[in-house]
């Protein structure tokens, strides 16, 4: 394939414009006939076959052993003959980069059935007992052909064909076939098939490129798939091209990259008969042979996830200008040697690394973005989808991301732990590599619930919803949020051998703050749960602050919650959720408590999982919490301790004035909301200490007050 | 009222095509549901967000009691001018509907020696469940002209007396449409200034849009005209819409525009 400079010089500005479409981009099927055009001209060229070939097919076997086997035919004499020269009826030799276009492969992409080239790509590692097979299917089956003999029949050269079939008929040249196979090779290998024939008696052997009749029968039983298919036998007629808008002869059964359109589906509508489905979905034969060249680059622009398929498609808004396909041109085949090296960026992380270099126009640039769920070879369902991704969306979360990390609710002053956790085997709590997790869909893998079945979604997974959404600009309902947040973390606490899922719901809340603050409305609240969608507003810390004095003899315990609950608005103008975030955070104080000072194994914390809270029972476990300090005050007081109050007073005291009043009976706040914020609680109350050695005590200096 | 001559409505036009016709009826039509199958798939069952100008036409012809087949010539480009105008938010989700095959051989007869024999799927066969992508409470406001006065006046009194032939609906039967009749209102040309905010859907008009970081437009293609053969019908034209999915108006350079009660609107 050319590289972005080749292509450049290959094919200059007037040329170019000359390939490309009139019309501004409007579909998908607009989307595919650019890359397929893109593709064509980068890899085979010009030439009336140019567009039939699939010259990448098999890219991987390029330079490799044992990759191409040749069946070596004589038709020079009055029968023909297996060569019987020097290198024999079967010759395995190495493809390589310069045979490419003289094998001339054109790969049948369907699991069954021959190549449409007398090339054929057999399966990997392929027994020698299977390559036989296919060696002399070469001349048997393919040479025998219907579409392939019918071309013979009109073509000037096509007793070449039927050489080839003649010889296919003979036992005695099947069994020279297979025994010449199996002699040449001494075990399994990927490999490519083809022939090559001797025309006359002093001439070289010629590869199916050389061959007018070998290319024009490739290219006979690629268009036939165009119209038989199936069910359908013969799907054309005059209509206007969907893609180009000019009237012509249409087919209905072209192969689609995405594979939206395929043979006859169960329907709404009734009565499609698929010998008609050329007049639903119109498409000229040079327009459906040029969507199937997309493939390449549609692959590369793709990414499971979630046991779907997901595709970002870069393009430019309107109509193709000669220096946006350069640049769309660079980034297709920077993703697709990306994705040859297994680095695996996603389209959207190699064009935010070229749009400096580049200076791409944001505005004009957009993706098409689907999430497509495969049930079957032929079923398959598409969850989210938009034309209009745009780079900004998820680039501006990774963003508010990674400044969400760098406040007070992740970043530590020096003297006391930070209000939630960081840990950088957690993707969401370190500063690596936001932007593709974004993009991939792996950052609502880490937070959201994972629903009935661990890797496949279904139709209303919010994860991939939830991914569309910020690909597209969309936003999320909290709500949504908050369910899949606390389901995860339910589904979570139940493992007994990592206990609180502390790092998951720190996880969480950094991907919370990241979706209120970023510059886009990425979320979506109504009635008490907008102050949820409202960006927070902690002190951005660069680097911790080493040495600052505790101002006027305050704890700083105290004042860390209180600057956190002050700097969270959904906690400062909600008491409710504010208490169960309260109470959240002296369970999880006690807890960590007990299993320090104690050594408990089950503390507080496993006593009060997230599940155990509703607002019934909501009272009822604060008066245990309450209890169970007031216990370890006491047994601490007949230790010596000295302090005034009881032990974690600044939580108590506050935790006292918003569950008492109004009276948690009387809570309207949701479940959901309710048990996010308690783990949340739980999280900054486990988390919560001072730093260093040299600060003993937990509790407010007994001096102070 | 005279009938305005094709030669009349072709003198208004300009190059491309799109300037308002004289007069126009404007309704909007409503639902819970809605969905437009899109010619791009048969094994994913996607939606368009703005309702095609084939099934408006459709939709129409359903109001009018046109049958099948019959319409398409009355709402031929140069006959006929339909504006588009999301005017509620283009919500979409996935809705699982369970199918039975609806392909000939798959179809039963019902009391098939009668005299009235009607087909359906047969319902002891074992159904296959698809994700349909539907709208939500999809609402468009339509501003439609056509030169056969008698058709026209036809379709201005069916509505005004809010009824309709056959039920209408939104893409399929059981998405009931609910349409509020606006009346009839005279085309002004409107504004082509360097940058106009069209409250449409902009046909054909891409390369005109202003793209703008703050509000989002989204495009798509759909059918627009369709002719009969022999052996059915075919789309004969597409047309290319720019939206704001948040029913909000799209900036559009030097357009075509024409104004109805108020709005700016663009015509195909």
């Amino acid at each position: 394939m050319l590289s972005p400079e080749e292509f450049r010089r290959t094919y200059p500005e007037a040329t170019l414009l000359e390939e490309l479409p009139d019309r501004p981009i409007a579909s998908l099927r607009d989307i595919q006939y650019l890359y397929g055009t893109l593709y064509t001209l980068a890899t085979t060229g010009g030439g009336t076959y140019a567009p039939y070939l699939t010259p990448d097919a098999a890219g991987d076997l390029v330079d490799e052993p044992d990759s191409l086997i040749v069946v070596r035919v004589d038709i020079s004499g009055d029968v023909p003959v297996l060569a019987s020269d020097s290198q024999g009826p079967v010759w395995v030799t190495k493809y390589t980069e310069e045979l490419i276009p003289k094998v001339a492969h054109c790969k049948y992409p369907a699991a069954r059935g021959i190549d449409h080239s007398v090339t054929h790509q057999a399966g990997k590692n392929s027994d020698p007992d299977k390559l036989a097979r296919y060696a002399k299917e070469r001349l048997s089956k393919w040479a025998a052909d219907s579409v392939v003999q019918s071309t013979a029949e009109d073509h000037e050269d096509g007793w070449i064909i039927d050489a080839l079939a003649e010889l296919g008929e003979n036992e005695d040249t099947i069994e020279t076939l297979e025994r010449e196979v199996r002699s040449n090779l001494s075990g399994s290998t990927t490999a490519l098939l083809t022939v090559q024939v001797k025309l006359d008696a002093d001439g070289p052997y010629l590869w199916p490129g050389d061959l007018d009749v070998a290319m024009a029968a490739m290219r006979s039983r690629k268009l036939s798939k165009l119209i038989s298919k199936g069910k359908a036998s013969n799907s054309a007629g005059e209509a206007t091209d969907l893609i180009t808008g000019a009237r012509t002869r249409t087919v209905g059964t072209a192969q689609d990259p995405l594979n939206y359109f395929l043979g006859k589906q169960l329907e709404k509508f009734p009565g499609f008969d698929p010998d008609q489905a050329w007049r639903t979905h119109p498409i000229s034969e040079d327009a459906a042979i040029t969507l199937m060249n997309a493939e390449t680059f549609i692959d590369a622009c793709s990414y499971r996830t979630f046991g779907a398929r997901v595709y970002y498609l870069p393009y430019f808004f309107g109509k193709p200008s000669v220096e946006d396909t350069y640049l769309l041109y660079g980034i297709l085949y920077d993703t697709v040697m990306q994705d040859a090296e297994e680095r695996g960026l996603t389209p959207i992380e190699t064009v935010y690394q070229r749009r400096e270099d580049d200076a791409i126009d944001d505005n004009k640039l957009r993706f098409y973005v689907s999430a497509v769920m495969p049930h079957q070879m032929s079923r398959f369902d598409v969850f989210g989808e938009t034309m209009n991704g745009r780079i900004q969306y998820p680039a501006s979360l990774a963003a508010a991301h990674r400044d969400a990390l760098r406040t007070a609710a992740f970043k530590n002053d020096g003297e006391r732990t930070a209000a939630l956790p960081r840990d950088e085997n957690w993707p969401l709590l370190s500063d690596g590599g936001l932007l593709g997790l974004v993009a991939s869909g792996s950052y609502f893998y880490q937070t959201f619930s994972t629903g009935d079945d661990d890797t496949d979604a279904s139709a209303d997974d919010p994860r991939i919803q939830a991914l569309v959404s910020v690909l597209s600009g969309d936003s999320i309902p909290v709500s949504t949020l908050l369910e899949s947040y606390v389901d995860r973390i339910i589904d979570e606490s139940g493992d007994d051998e990592y206990g609180f899922p502390f790092f998951r719901v720190a996880s969480q809340y950094a991907q919370l703050c990241a979706l209120a603050t970023a510059e886009h409305d990425f979320l979506e609240a109504a009635g008490k749960q907008r102050p949820i969608s409202e960006p927070p507003s902690y002190e951005s810390r660069t680097m911790p602050k080493i040495e600052e004095p505790i101002t006027d003899g305050g704890f700083a315990g105290a004042e860390k919650l209180e600057s956190f609950i002050e700097d969270t608005p959904a906690l400062a103008t909600n008491d409710e959720r504010c208490a169960s975030f309260l109470l959240g955070a002296l369970v999880g104080a006690v807890g960590s408590y007990q299993e320090y000072k104690h050594d408990r194994s089950t503390t507080l914390v496993d006593q009060f999982p997230v599940q155990a809270v509703t607002r019934n029972r909501i009272k009822k476990v604060t008066e245990s919490a309450i209890e169970k300090t007031i216990t370890y005050t006491r047994q601490e007081k007949k230790g010596n301790a000295s302090y005034p109050g009881t032990k974690f007073d600044y939580i108590v005291d506050r935790l006292r004035e918003t569950v008492i009043q109004p009276d948690p009976d009387d809570w309207e706040i949701d479940t959901a909301d309710l048990r996010f914020y308690y783990a949340l609680g739980l999280t900054y109350g486990m988390n919560d200490r001072p730093l260093g050695s040299s600060i003993e005590s937990e509790q407010p200096n007994p001096t102070a007050n | 009222m005279t009938q305005q001559t094709l030669t009349e409505w072709n003198d208004t036009q300009n190059e491309s095509g799109t300037a308002g016709p004289p007069r126009c009826l404007s309704l909007t039509v409503r639902g819970p549901w809605g969905h437009f199958r899109r010619v791009e798939g048969n094994i994913v069952k996607q939606t368009y967000r703005i309702i095609p100008r084939t099934t408006v036409a459709g939709l129409l012809a359903a109001v009018l009691g046109i049958e099948r087949d019959g319409y398409y010539e009355l709402f031929a480009r140069g006959r006929s001018a339909i504006a588009i105008e999301p005017v509620a938010p283009l919500r979409t989700v996935n809705m699982p509907v369970n199918t039975l095959s609806t392909a000939d051989e798959s179809m039963k007869s019902l009391n098939p020696r009668g005299k009235i024999s009607i087909k359906l799927p047969d319902p002891t066969k074992p159904r296959q469940q698809h994700n349909y992508e539907v709208l939500v409470d999809p609402a468009y406001r339509l501003y439609v002209w056509m030169s056969d006065s008698h058709w026209f006046e036809t379709l201005h009194e069916t509505l005004d007396e809010g009824k309709s032939h056959y039920v209408p609906s939104l893409g399929l039967s059981e998405y009931l449409a609910e349409i509020t009749y606006h009346g009839r209102f005279e085309v002004e040309s409107g504004p082509t200034d360097t940058a106009v905010a069209v409250d449409s859907a902009v046909p054909n008009a891409v390369d005109h849009v202003v793209p703008d970081a703050e509000s989002r437009c989204q495009i798509e293609e759909s059918p627009a005209f369709m002719t009969v053969d022999g052996g059915g019908r075919t789309t004969t034209d597409f047309t290319s819409y720019t939206y704001n999915p948040d029913a909000g108006p799209v900036r559009v350079r030097n357009p075509d525009t024409a104004i109805v009660d108020g709005n700016t609107v663009m015509f195909v």
